[in-house]
């Protein structure tokens, strides 16, 4: 870096600099949370309806399929795509033993109707106001509750106590998840393994945040979540909520604060958008330095330092020149880190 | 009217938002400086920052320019934003028509679902129709329709008609007779009579193909409005190459998406001619991260990172595209760059069966903090064609703000006074092809002497070139050369001889002589892939800092 970039910079780094860090936002304060339907999933609510959390609000088909079936309707009201088609039940085996389901479409008169063997229900995570049924497509339920926005979230929706099972930059192991948080929703730490994961469902746990979860570990859960479906007797709800994204890194320290304020607490995983449902109000959501910054990557990836101001271009390894900023960490001298690396919070 | 005097040309990309500060202290508009920072960036901080820059480095130029940092979000602005991709999905009543269809939607920024009743049930295609993230649905058959549809066709029109009754929000394009089937008006509850707005008319399939260009023409209509960078940049390059009187080539990775243009100045009475590829197939890292996005990652790379862990590192970089730019993360990308321009060349060979252009310009996020060395070598791996190019990188990204303008007049202008400006010389690219045997890995033989180059009649040197190798030479950006390679046998550079004479020009990276396979072909087994692409990678990323 040459002397002059130095001095404009020195210059320029007093007043701003801050805006170029990406922001993160930790609260949003209203959410629509959308819950996807199948065609042949039946709504059991309508729109302005307001919902309590654990209240049906779909009833879904499980191994879905496509029936035909000639005389629908009437000539005078021949049906429509969308509408709900209940057999007459006389001959089940015209209609392929299927008793009900959704009309799909005509064509030659005979009409393609999506239904299903057996049904379960799913239930509202948190309270809410229905803003959106659309049949085959999804329903959005709106929330004003407090919200806590995630990267991904796997499987759900889930609710429950939220419990606070190990620090920032612990791993949950397979041993050391316990019986006693059954029915809570857990706060795992840096990252959990597939076998944890498992062990977390079978004792009855209703969910996990985690900061980080690899594709290895997305997929055996996933396939495992699959399996759980397709037995007869389903399985209870269960979620991941992923804060960050697949390499280990430690939760951030705001949003640790965030879960130790709402510890015991009733809380709720939603999986579109991924996040985490705050249902109680009354509780102080503590809020961040503004000058907090966070490396998300790189080799100091999870420290958290005070902004020092732009350091102008740099050249890092690899033989890159980034835009850089100095970050303080605890006492010590400040170190350029690439703009890119950091984010604050908000 | 006011001619500013200094204005902000912004081009917000999916992962960066760059901006650039120009200025016209004489009778030319100059670049005075550029700034990126992470998507979502405020506008006005960057501006500020940039002007700020500017009053402590050269104060006469901002007083001369009546600029200050206070004032900087007054200055006007010329403004490319990208959108989110939206998602096409595309139907057929059998695998072979969508096929064709998909081979044509892919070479537009579209995302793309496909379907046919050979592979989905109508259950599931309808689920995909009504799906939320769906914007529009392409559905095709040929006319008269193929055996293969015949069975069908009826359902796949009742199916298409019943969506449209059920979504009206949905656009539908209708790429053959499907709604003159009796199973339309059954679906969607009255005839198709052509008064609908949102469902589009489009040639139907051949047998063989795809109507390509009216098809892509109006799938790209349907695309929100609104100055896209790659598809103002596309206007930009046609002025540019109007200007230098060039042939042009850009080639464009961002994160969700990429773009293929080649740009030909106006001959006689003919203007400038462009011929491009705007497709989300190119993007640097897929939305969905599969074993095949994966592999396609590991092919390049030369660590020894496993598939999860690849698999890993492609997730975090597809949600923090701007962060871990430097060291190994530097290296990742520009692997993932490779894959997503092979990816691109793959969906734009028409572009490619084009002679070689004189300026390839590279942009994009994906290459704009590699070293130029690393950045030419990928262009190398990627783009095969036999010949000279001159290799640039946009690297204020001020082409797609630039196309903004409507006025090609006015934009030519513009255009004309940065032209020195906005490309910053990466080096020349010189790509021989057929040159006999000898790649490192293979069992063609051990690499062995082939000919030599003379750069400016031994001026600056000669070079013995060896079969199969990349070499870089150095020529320091601004000089000009000569370049005269002599070969044993004849080869291939843009026309087959035994001796060439290209001019050549130089840049940060340098002269590059790549006489590898064309197309390249690595070595099979991984560990020999591995250590070419090591061998290779040692002369483009700066030795030990890693």
């Amino acid at each position: 870096m040459t002397a002059p970039d130095t001095m404009v910079d020195a210059e320029v780094a007093g007043r701003a600099g801050l805006e170029l860090v990406a922001r993160r936002t930790l609260v949003v304060p209203q959410i629509d949370m959308l819950f996807p339907l199948q065609p042949g999933d039946r709504p059991l609510v309508k729109e302005g309806e307001a919902v309590g959390r654990a209240q049906p609000i779909v009833e879904q088909i499980r191994e879905p399929r496509t029936i035909v079936v000639n005389g629908v309707g009437t000539p005078e009201e021949p049906g429509a795509p969308g509408e709900r088609w209940t057999a007459p039940g006389r001959r089940p085996r015209e209609v392929e033993g299927a008793t009900e389901g959704e009309l799909l479409f005509r064509s030659s008169g005979r009409w393609r109707i999506a239904s299903g063997e057996r049904a379960e229900t799913l239930e509202a995570p948190s309270a809410g106001v229905v803003h959106v049924v659309r049949p085959g497509s999804g329903i959005t339920i709106r929330s004003v509750a407090n919200a806590i926005p995630g990267r991904l979230a796997l499987a759900g929706p889930t609710w429950g106590r939220l419990q606070v099972a190990t620090g920032a930059d612990g791993e949950l192991r397979a041993q050391h998840v316990d019986v006693g948080a059954a029915g809570s929703i857990i706060v795992a730490g840096a990252r959990m393994d597939a076998e944890a994961l498992t062990r977390a469902r079978a004792v009855g746990i209703r969910g996990v945040i985690v900061a980080a979860l690899g594709i290895k570990e997305q997929r055996d859960f996933l396939a495992s979540e699959r399996r759980g479906r397709a037995a007869v007797h389903g399985l209870p709800p269960f979620g991941i909520l992923v804060l960050d994204g697949a390499a280990r890194r430690p939760i951030a320290s705001p949003l640790m604060a965030l879960f130790e304020a709402i510890e015991g607490g009733m809380v709720a995983i939603v999986g579109n958008p991924p996040a985490l449902v705050v249902d109680d109000p009354s509780i102080t959501l503590p809020a961040p330095s503004p000058e907090l910054v966070r490396v998300r990557s790189g080799p100091l990836a999870g420290a958290e330092g005070t902004w020092a101001g732009l350091a102008g271009p740099r050249r890092f390894p690899a033989g890159v020149t980034l835009e850089a900023a100095f970050v303080r960490f605890g006492g010590r001298p400040p170190v350029a880190i690439p703009i890119g690396d950091l984010e604050r919070f908000a | 009217m006011t001619v500013p005097r200094a204005l902000l040309a912004i081009d917000a990309g999916a992962a960066t938002t760059s901006v650039a500060l120009l200025g016209r202290p004489g009778a030319r508009w100059r670049l005075l400086g550029a700034l990126s920072a992470p998507a979502g960036a405020d506008v006005d901080a960057l501006g500020w920052i940039l002007v700020a820059r500017l009053g402590v480095a050269d104060p006469r130029l901002a007083a001369d320019l009546e600029v200050d940092a206070d004032g900087a979000h007054r200055l006007p602005r010329l403004e490319a934003r990208s959108r989110p991709p939206e998602t096409l999905a595309v139907l057929g009543a059998s695998r072979r028509a969508v096929g064709l269809l998909e081979a044509v939607a892919a070479r537009t920024p579209w995302r793309i679902r496909t379907a046919s009743p050979e592979s989905h049930d109508p259950r599931e295609m309808t689920d995909l129709a009504l799906r939320p993230e769906i914007s529009a649905v392409l559905v095709g058959a040929g006319d008269p329709p193929g055996p293969d549809e015949r069975g069908w066709l009826d359902d796949l029109a009742g199916l298409v008609g019943a969506a449209t009754r059920r979504r009206p929000d949905l656009r539908i394009v209708l790429a053959g007779p499907v709604a003159a089937r009796n199973a339309w008006a059954e679906g969607a509850g009255r005839p198709y009579d052509g008064s609908h707005e949102r469902i589009v008319e489009a040639p139907p399939l051949g047998v063989r193909g795809g109507p390509d260009e009216p098809l892509r023409e109006i799938l790209e209509g349907l695309l929100p409005p609104g100055p896209d960078p790659r598809q103002t940049a596309v206007r930009a390059l046609l002025s540019l190459a109007d200007t230098l009187d060039r042939r042009l080539e850009l080639i464009d990775i961002g994160l969700d998406g990429g773009l293929r243009a080649m740009a030909s100045p106006g001959i006689a009475d003919h203007g400038p001619a462009v011929v491009s590829v705007r497709t989300a197939q190119a993007g640097l890292v897929p939305t969905e991260i599969d074993d095949a996005a994966v592999d396609a990652v590991l092919a390049w790379t030369t660590g020894s990172l496993d598939r999860h862990r690849m698999g890993d590192r492609l997730i975090d970089l597809r949600g923090q595209p701007w962060a871990d730019t430097s060291g190994e993360g530097a290296r990742l990308r520009l692997a993932a760059t490779r894959a997503a321009l092979a990816r691109l060349a793959e969906r734009t060979t028409d572009i490619g069966a084009m002679p070689s252009p004189d300026v390839t310009i590279v942009s994009g996020g994906a290459f704009a903090v590699a070293p130029p060395r690393a950045v030419a070598l990928a262009v190398a791996d990627t783009i095969r064609r036999p010949g000279a190019t001159q290799l640039v990188i946009d690297h204020a990204r001020l082409l797609g703000p630039i196309g903004t303008i409507d006025d090609p007049d006015e934009r030519r202008t513009l255009v004309a006074d940065l032209a020195d400006d906005l490309l910053a010389p990466i080096g020349s690219l010189l790509v021989v092809g057929g040159v006999p045997g000898g790649v490192p890995g293979t069992r063609r033989g051990a690499p062995h002497a082939v000919g030599r180059l003379i750069l400016d009649g031994d001026q600056h040197g000669r070079y013995e070139l060896t079969s199969g190798e990349v070499a870089f030479v150095d020529l320091a950006p601004g000089d000009q050369a000569l370049a005269t390679l002599e070969f044993k046998d004849a080869v291939r550079v843009g026309h087959r001889a035994r001796r060439v004479t290209v001019q050549v020009s130089g840049g940060v990276a340098g002269l590059a002589v790549d006489l590898r396979d064309v197309p390249l072909r690595l070595p099979e087994r991984r560990d020999r892939r591995r250590a070419a692409l090591a061998a290779w990678g040692e002369l483009a990323w700066p030795g030990d800092e890693r």
